[in-house]
C-alpha cells in the first residue's frame, strides 16, 4: 500500500463530519539580522560553528534591550530559539568580563539539567574558562564550594534560591557582589500562589544584590499569555521591555476543533475523546507521519499508548511509539526525546510534561485529548507541532466535559480573544510576613525601609511584639532561633499543611506533596480520588490530627466532589460596583467550612455514581472575596426555584470562572446563597480558596460583565433540553423548565 | 482594613507561635548609648568594661586564674608539661603542638543565637583563654545589642595575635558562623587572620563515641575529665536568655550564660591536656577500648611504629578488643611482609571466640601459604578450614551473603585444582 502524505490527509480530514472548526495560520519567512558587531569574536565563532550565523529579530532586539540596560520578557512559540535570547547576552558579557556573573532560574530540576548540558556546549566551543553549574538538591557538597566561589553562571530554581542561597549570602559574596544578570525562564509557570512566593523571593534577591552593591538586569522568557510583560514587572518589580517580534520561520499551520458525535442526545453525551483520538492518531501513525498525543493524565497517557500500538502493530514496531510523562527515568526520557529529534521515534503519548522547554524537535501532527484547561497551553501543546517549511496539523478532540464543549462551540473565544492572564499576589499578607521574615534573618531592616513598594513598618512592629525580631538603633534584627524559611513552602500559601504519603508501595512510603488545610477537606477526606500529577490515587487514611493523609494509587473511573457546608461572614467591603439588579462586591469575608457528604461522579458522563459520609472538625478560612448581589425586585419567584437558579449559575460560573482569571477549578470556591448572613439578600459568592486571597476572586469582580456574559452564551447554545452536567447542572430537584427560568433571569440583568 | 488588623485575624496561617499577652515584648526605649548604659554598675562589677567604637559600644570581660588552678583531674598549667612532652616525643599528630609556643594556642568558644551558619545566626558571646607564663587569661566579648557587631568584632580583633585555634567542634560551627558575621561588616574592620585549628570534638569523637551517650562537652567534662559544674546554665537556654537579656537589659540572666562559656573555654584547655596526655602515653593507657581506638588513630595517620606498639598492649588485654587488636597487627606485618609473624598471629586468631576473626584469619593463611609460601597443600586445609566455619555459620544464622560465599568457595576450587596437577 503507498503510503499517504500530510497534505492527503488533511484534505481527508475536511470531509470528516465532526470537524468543528478549522483554523489555518498562514506561512511565515524567517527574518534575521546579521549577529552584531558587538559580539565577542569567539561566541561568534562558536555560534558559527553551530550553525548560527545571523539572528532572528526577536534575538536581537533582546540583545540591543539589554545592551542599553534594560530588563526585557521576549514572548516566544516553542522552537524559535528561545535560550539564545538569554545565553547570547549571558556570555557575552561574561566573555568581556570575567567577573561578571549570571543566576538562571528554572521552574524545575529536570528544566535547569537540560539547559546545564546545552550551554556548556557553546562554552566548550567558546574556548574561555567560563564555569556553569547547577545548584540544586543533587548538588554534591563537595563541588558547592566551588559553584558559590567560582561559578559564573549558577543554575538553579526558585525553592533553592529561597531556602539554600538567600539565607547563606554570606557564603556567595561573588555571586552577589558581580551579578549582571537574572534569567527567569518559563516565566508563565509563576502564577498564583507560588509565582506570589517566588515574587517574594525575587524582592530578596534585590534586597541582598543592593547589600552587596549589584544591580542585576532580569531576562524573563514566557510562552504566550496575555500579559508578559505585567506579570514580569510584577514579579521582579522592574519595568520590562516586551520583546515579542517573533523572526523565526514557520510553515502553514491546520488547527482543527474536533467533536465526538453524541450517542445520547437527552443527556447530551459523545462519544468518549481518547476512542477517537486513538484512531486519528492511527491514520498519521500508519503513514509515518511523526505525531504527538497530548494527555491529561498519566493514566490516559498509558491507556492510549497500549491501544494505539496495538492498533499499528503490524505497521511499526513498538519502539518506535512512545509514552512520555513524569515518572520516567532522566536517562528514559532523554533516550525518547533524542528518538523525537532524529527520527528514529514516530509517535509519542505524552502528559503535559512535554509542554515545558524540552527539545523535541518539530512534528507535524499534535492530537489533544480533551482542551488543555488553558488557552496558554493549549497553544503551548499546539507549538510541538509545526516545522519550519511545510504544513502542520493540530487536532483538539474535545471530551463532554462543560469546559471543552464551550471551547468547541466557540472557537472564536479561543482564537479572538488573547490567551489567559497570569495573575499573582505579593503582597498577599501571609505570603509577605513570611518572606518579611526571611529577609529579616537575610539582613536587619531599616526603620522606613521598603520591601518591593510596601512600608514594612508595620509589620516589622508585629513581628517585634511576637518576638521573632528585635528592634534596636533603627534597625530591625532577627532573634528567634529558628531558620525561616525551613518552614515556608514556595508552593503552597499557609503553614499547617497536610502531607500526602503514598503507600503504594509497603517498603517505600513516600511524600509526594502537600496541601492546605482547607483544600485537604474537600481534596484529601477518606475515599477521595486526589489526582497528582495526573495519577489518581485513593484517600485510605486521613490523620487529622497528625496532618498526614496516606494514600494509594488507584486507577478508577470516576473522580469525587465533596459537598462543604458554608457559612460566610463578610469582615469587609473593599469595592463594590451597581449594575441592573444586582450589586457586586468585593472584600475580606470569614469562611466557617463543614464537609458533609461527598459524591462519586464518572469521569466520561459526570453521573453520580455514588456517595458517603465525611467526618472532619469545621475549619476557618480568612480569605478575599467577591460576590454578586441581586436585587429582591429582579425575583418574583418562589425560594425553591430562586435556589436552583443560583445553583445553576453557580454550576456554570465554577466552570467559566478558572478559564477567565487562569486558575485550576478548585482555586476558587463558588457559593450561593439564597439569604446572604449579613444583607438577607440571594448572594452568589465566589472567594479565593487560599488564607488571605491571591488576587482571583478580584479579577473576577473587575471582569463580571464579560464573565457573565458568557454565563448566558454557555447556557444559550448548550444543545441540552433541561439542563446537563455540561452548563447547568442537574440535581434530584431540577424542574424541567430550569434551564428557560434560568435564561429568562440572565436576560434581565442585561 | 488595617494591616494591623489583617496581621492579627490571619496570624493563625504564619508559622508564629503564639503567646501569652504578659510575656509580650515592649518596644524597648533605646538607650542613649553614649551617655548611659543600662545596668553598668551590675557589669563592672561582674569584671565586664564597656569597649567603645564608632559610636558603639561592647562589653570585655576579663578573668584571670593562676597555673595552678584545679579544674576536674588536672591544673590548668600542666598544658606546659604536655607541651613539653610534645616536643620531646617523635610522634607526627594533628594534635601536636611541638610546633607551636603554648601562648600561641588560643582556646575558643562561642554562644549563638541559633543554630546553623545561616545569615541570621548572629554570635553574641566571644570566648577565649589563653595559658600565658604566670597565668591564664580568659576572655569575653559581649554583644549588648545587635547593631554593635562593629564594635564586637573591633574589639576580638584587635587582639588576636595567636596562630592556632584549639575549638569544640568549631570547624563545623563557630568558625564558619564567624565568617559569616564578619562577611557583613568586612569592610569596617580588620580582617580575619588565617591560622591552624586543633578541633578537639572530632578527637573526643574518635576516643569516646563508644564509651559514651553523646560526645557533647559537657558529657565528656563530666564523665572523662572530672568537672562538676555548679548552677550551670545549660548551652541550650543560651538564646532565649539573650532575647530576653534584649527586651529588659537586666544582665542578671545572661551573666550565666558569660559564667557557663568562661568554664567551656577552662575545659577546652583542660581537655586538651587530656587528650594529649592520651596520645602520648598511650602504651599506658588502662581502658582497652580507648587504647584500641587510639591505635587506630595512629594507624589511619601512618604513624605506624606507634599503632604496633598500642595494638601490642591491647592484644595483651582480656577483652574483646584483643583479638581485633591482633587482627590489625597482623595486616600490619602483613603489609611490612613479615609474614612469620603474620602467621603467627593468624595462628592465634584461628583458636578465638569470634567465627567471623576465624575465617577472616584462616582465609589470610590460605592466601600466604598459597602465594607466598607456595605450599597448595596447607593453603587448601585452611581454606577449607575457613569455609567449614562458614557453612556452620550459615546454618546457624540461616542467612548468607552469596559473594562473600563465592569468594570462598573460589579459592577453595582453585585451590583442588592446584593440588591435582
Amino acid at each position: 500500500m503507498r503510503k499517504k502524505s500530510l497534505s492527503q490527509l488533511i484534505e481527508e480530514l475536511r470531509n470528516n463530519p465532526n470537524v468543528a472548526y478549522w483554523h489555518e495560520i498562514e506561512p511565515q519567512e524567517a527574518k534575521t539580522v546579521p549577529m552584531p558587531d558587538s559580539v565577542d569574536e569567539r561566541l561568534r565563532k562558536a555560534l558559527e560553528q553551530r550553525g548560527i550565523a545571523a539572528l532572528y529579530t526577536h534575538q536581537y532586539s533582546a540583545y540591543e534591550a539589554l545592551q542599553e540596560g534594560k530588563n526585557i520578557v521576549a514572548v516566544t512559540p516553542t522552537a524559535s530559539g528561545k535560550t539564545l535570547c538569554y545565553n547570547l547576552p549571558v556570555l557575552q558579557a561574561i566573555a568581556q568580563n570575567p567577573s561578571h556573573r549570571a543566576l538562571y532560574l528554572f521552574p524545575t530540576k529536570a528544566l535547569a539539567q537540560d539547559q546545564k548540558s546545552e550551554l556548556n556546549e557553546i562554552i566548550e566551543e567558546m574556548e574561555i574558562p567560563i564555569n556553569s553549574y547547577t545548584y540544586d538538591g543533587d548538588t554534591a557538597p563537595s563541588i558547592r564550594q566551588k559553584v558559590r566561589k567560582a561559578g559564573h553562571i549558577v543554575i538553579t530554581n526558585p525553592d533553592m534560591l529561597h531556602s539554600a542561597i538567600l539565607p547563606h549570602h554570606t557564603k556567595w559574596v561573588s555571586l552577589f557582589e558581580n551579578l549582571k544578570y537574572v534569567v527567569i525562564d518559563e516565566l508563565h509557570t509563576y502564577r498564583g500562589v507560588f509565582g506570589s512566593h517566588v515574587a517574594n523571593v525575587i524582592r530578596r534577591l534585590k534586597r541582598i544584590c543592593r547589600f552587596y552593591g549589584s544591580n542585576p538586569q532580569f531576562i524573563c522568557t514566557s510562552a504566550t499569555i496575555a500579559n508578559p510583560k505585567e506579570l514580569a514587572e510584577h514579579l521582579t518589580g522592574e519595568p520590562m521591555t516586551l520583546i515579542d517580534n517573533n523572526g523565526a520561520p514557520r510553515g502553514r499551520k491546520h488547527f482543527v476543533f474536533y467533536n465526538p458525535p453524541i450517542i445520547n442526545k437527552p443527556l447530551n453525551i459523545r462519544k468518549s475523546a481518547a476512542v477517537e483520538v486513538n484512531h486519528l492518531a492511527k491514520e498519521f501513525l500508519k503513514n509515518h507521519i511523526q505525531t504527538i498525543v497530548f494527555a491529561r493524565s498519566r493514566v490516559r497517557v498509558e491507556v492510549i499508548l497500549s491501544h494505539i500500538q496495538e492498533l499499528v502493530k503490524d505497521e511499526l514496531g513498538p519502539k518506535t511509539i512512545r509514552g512520555y510523562r513524569g515518572g520516567y527515568l532522566p536517562k528514559q526520557r532523554r533516550e525518547i526525546e533524542k528518538g523525537l529529534r532524529n527520527g528514529d521515534i514516530i509517535g509519542v503519548v505524552s502528559t503535559n510534561a512535554l509542554e515545558l522547554g524540552v527539545d523535541i524537535g518539530q512534528l507535524q501532527v499534535c492530537i489533544m485529548t480533551g482542551y488543555p484547561g488553558t488557552v496558554a497551553s493549549t497553544w503551548q501543546q499546539a507549538g510541538r507541532a509545526g516545522r519550519r517549511h511545510g504544513d502542520s496539523l493540530i487536532i483538539m478532540v474535545a471530551s463532554s466535559a462543560p469546559m471543552d464543549q464551550y471551547i468547541v462551540q466557540h472557537p472564536e473565544y479561543f482564537f479572538n480573544r488573547s490567551p489567559e492572564s497570569a495573575r499573582i499576589n505579593p503582597d498577599n499578607l501571609i505570603i509577605l510576613v513570611d518572606h518579611l521574615k526571611c529577609a529579616a534573618y537575610e539582613l536587619p531592616f531599616r526603620k522606613g525601609e521598603t520591601f518591593g513598594h510596601i512600608e514594612v513598618d508595620e509589620i516589622m512592629e508585629f513581628l517585634t511584639e511576637e518576638r521573632v525580631l528585635h528592634y534596636s538603633g533603627g534597625k530591625w534584627y532577627w532573634m528567634n532561633d529558628s531558620f525561616p524559611a525551613h518552614n515556608i513552602s514556595l508552593r503552597s500559601a499557609s503553614q499547617e499543611n497536610v502531607v500526602i504519603i503514598d503507600i503504594s508501595q509497603t517498603a517505600n512510603h513516600k511524600v509526594i506533596g502537600e496541601m492546605d488545610r482547607f483544600s485537604a477537606m474537600t481534596l484529601l477526606h477518606e475515599e477521595a480520588i486526589y489526582l497528582h500529577e495526573g495519577i489518581q490515587y485513593q484517600v485510605e487514611k486521613l490523620d487529622w490530627e497528625e496532618k498526614k493523609a496516606y494514600v494509594r494509587e488507584v486507577d478508577v473511573e470516576y473522580f469525587t466532589d465533596a459537598n462543604l457546608a458554608v457559612q460566610l461572614k463578610v469582615l469587609e467591603e473593599d469595592k463594590t460596583a451597581e449594575r441592573k439588579f444586582v450589586r457586586l462586591h468585593y472584600g475580606d469575608v470569614m469562611v466557617n467550612a463543614l464537609p458533609t457528604i461527598f459524591k462519586k461522579i464518572k469521569l466520561s458522563t459526570f453521573e453520580n455514581i455514588g456517595s458517603g459520609p465525611i467526618h472532619l472538625p469545621e475549619e476557618e478560612l480568612h480569605t478575599s472575596a467577591a460576590w454578586i448581589e441581586f436585587s429582591d425586585e429582579i425575583f418574583p419567584l418562589g425560594t425553591q426555584t430562586l435556589e436552583q437558579v443560583l445553583i445553576g449559575i453557580s454550576h456554570v460560573l465554577s466552570h467559566l470562572v478558572p478559564i477567565f482569571v487562569m486558575c485550576d477549578r478548585g482555586d476558587v470556591h463558588v457559593v450561593p446563597q439564597i439569604k446572604a448572613a449579613h444583607s438577607g439578600l440571594p448572594t452568589i459568592f465566589l472567594y479565593d480558596r487560599y488564607p488571605g486571597g491571591i488576587g482571583l476572586s478580584e479579577e473576577v469582580f473587575k471582569r463580571y460583565d464579560e464573565i457573565i456574559k458568557e454565563v448566558k452564551n454557555v447556557v444559550e447554545s448548550c444543545p441540552c433540553e433541561k439542563g446537563c452536567p455540561s452548563c447547568i447542572g442537574v440535581t434530584e430537584e431540577t424542574t424541567d423548565d430550569i434551564k428557560q427560568t434560568i435564561l429568562a433571569f440572565l436576560n434581565k440583568l442585561e | 482594613m488595617s494591616i494591623q488588623k489583617k496581621l492579627s485575624r490571619l496570624k493563625g496561617y504564619m508559622s508564629i507561635s503564639s503567646q501569652s499577652d504578659d510575656q509580650k515584648q515592649q518596644l524597648s526605649q533605646q538607650p542613649n548609648e553614649k551617655v548611659s548604659i543600662a545596668y553598668l554598675e551590675q557589669w563592672e562589677s561582674f569584671g565586664a568594661k564597656p569597649f567603645f567604637f564608632d559610636g558603639q559600644y561592647c562589653f570585655v570581660r576579663k578573668v584571670s586564674y593562676p597555673l595552678h588552678y584545679q579544674h576536674g583531674h588536672y591544673q590548668l598549667g600542666e598544658l606546659y608539661d604536655v607541651h613539653r612532652q610534645w616536643k620531646h616525643s617523635r610522634l607526627e599528630h594533628p594534635l601536636s603542638s611541638k610546633h607551636h609556643e603554648v601562648s600561641d594556642l588560643f582556646f575558643f568558644d562561642t554562644e549563638t543565637t541559633g543554630l546553623g551558619s545561616g545569615a541570621g545566626n548572629t554570635i553574641f558571646l566571644l570566648g577565649h583563654a589563653r595559658v600565658l607564663d604566670d597565668r591564664v587569661v580568659v576572655r569575653q566579648h559581649f554583644l549588648p545589642n545587635p547593631g554593635a557587631e562593629v564594635a564586637l568584632y573591633q574589639s576580638f580583633l584587635s587582639e588576636v595575635d595567636y596562630t592556632t585555634l584549639v575549638t569544640y567542634n568549631g570547624k563545623a560551627f563557630d568558625w564558619p558562623v564567624l565568617k559569616t558575621r564578619h562577611t557583613f561588616i568586612r569592610d569596617v574592620v580588620p580582617k580575619l587572620p588565617a591560622f591552624g585549628h586543633y578541633d578537639l570534638y572530632h578527637a573526643s569523637r574518635r576516643i569516646w563515641k563508644y564509651k559514651l551517650e553523646s560526645v557533647r562537652l559537657v558529657n565528656v567534662e563530666k564523665e572523662i575529665l572530672g568537672i562538676e559544674r555548679h548552677e550551670d546554665i545549660p548551652g541550650f537556654l543560651a538564646p532565649m536568655l539573650y532575647f530576653d537579656f534584649l527586651s529588659t537589659q537586666n544582665p542578671e540572666g545572661i551573666f550565666g550564660v558569660l559564667k557557663h562559656n568562661e568554664i567551656d573555654v577552662l575545659s577546652l584547655i583542660v581537655l586538651y591536656i587530656h587528650l594529649s596526655k592520651q596520645i602520648l602515653g598511650a602504651i599506658e593507657m588502662k581502658n582497652a577500648a580507648e587504647q584500641f581506638e587510639m591505635a587506630r588513630w595512629f594507624d589511619a595517620l601512618g604513624e605506624i611504629s606507634a599503632a604496633q606498639e598500642t595494638y601490642e598492649r591491647v592484644a595483651e588485654s582480656n577483652g574483646q578488643e584483643a583479638a581485633k587488636a591482633k587482627w590489625n597487627l597482623s595486616l600490619i606485618h602483613k603489609k611490612e611482609k613479615r609474614y612469620e609473624e603474620a602467621v603467627a598471629m593468624w595462628q592465634e586468631l584461628l583458636q578465638d571466640k569470634s567465627d567471623l576473626l576465624k575465617i577472616k584469619a584462616a582465609t589470610e593463611l590460605a592466601k600466604v601459604y598459597e602465594h607466598h609460601f607456595k605450599k597448595a597443600e596447607e593453603a587448601y586445609t585452611y581454606a577449607l578450614h575457613a569455609y567449614e566455619i562458614w557453612k556452620s555459620l550459615v546454618r546457624t544464622f540461616k542467612q548468607k551473603d552469596e559473594t562473600r560465599e563465592q569468594e570462598l568457595l573460589k579459592r577453595l576450587h582453585r585451590l583442588e585444582r592446584k593440588l591435582k596437577k
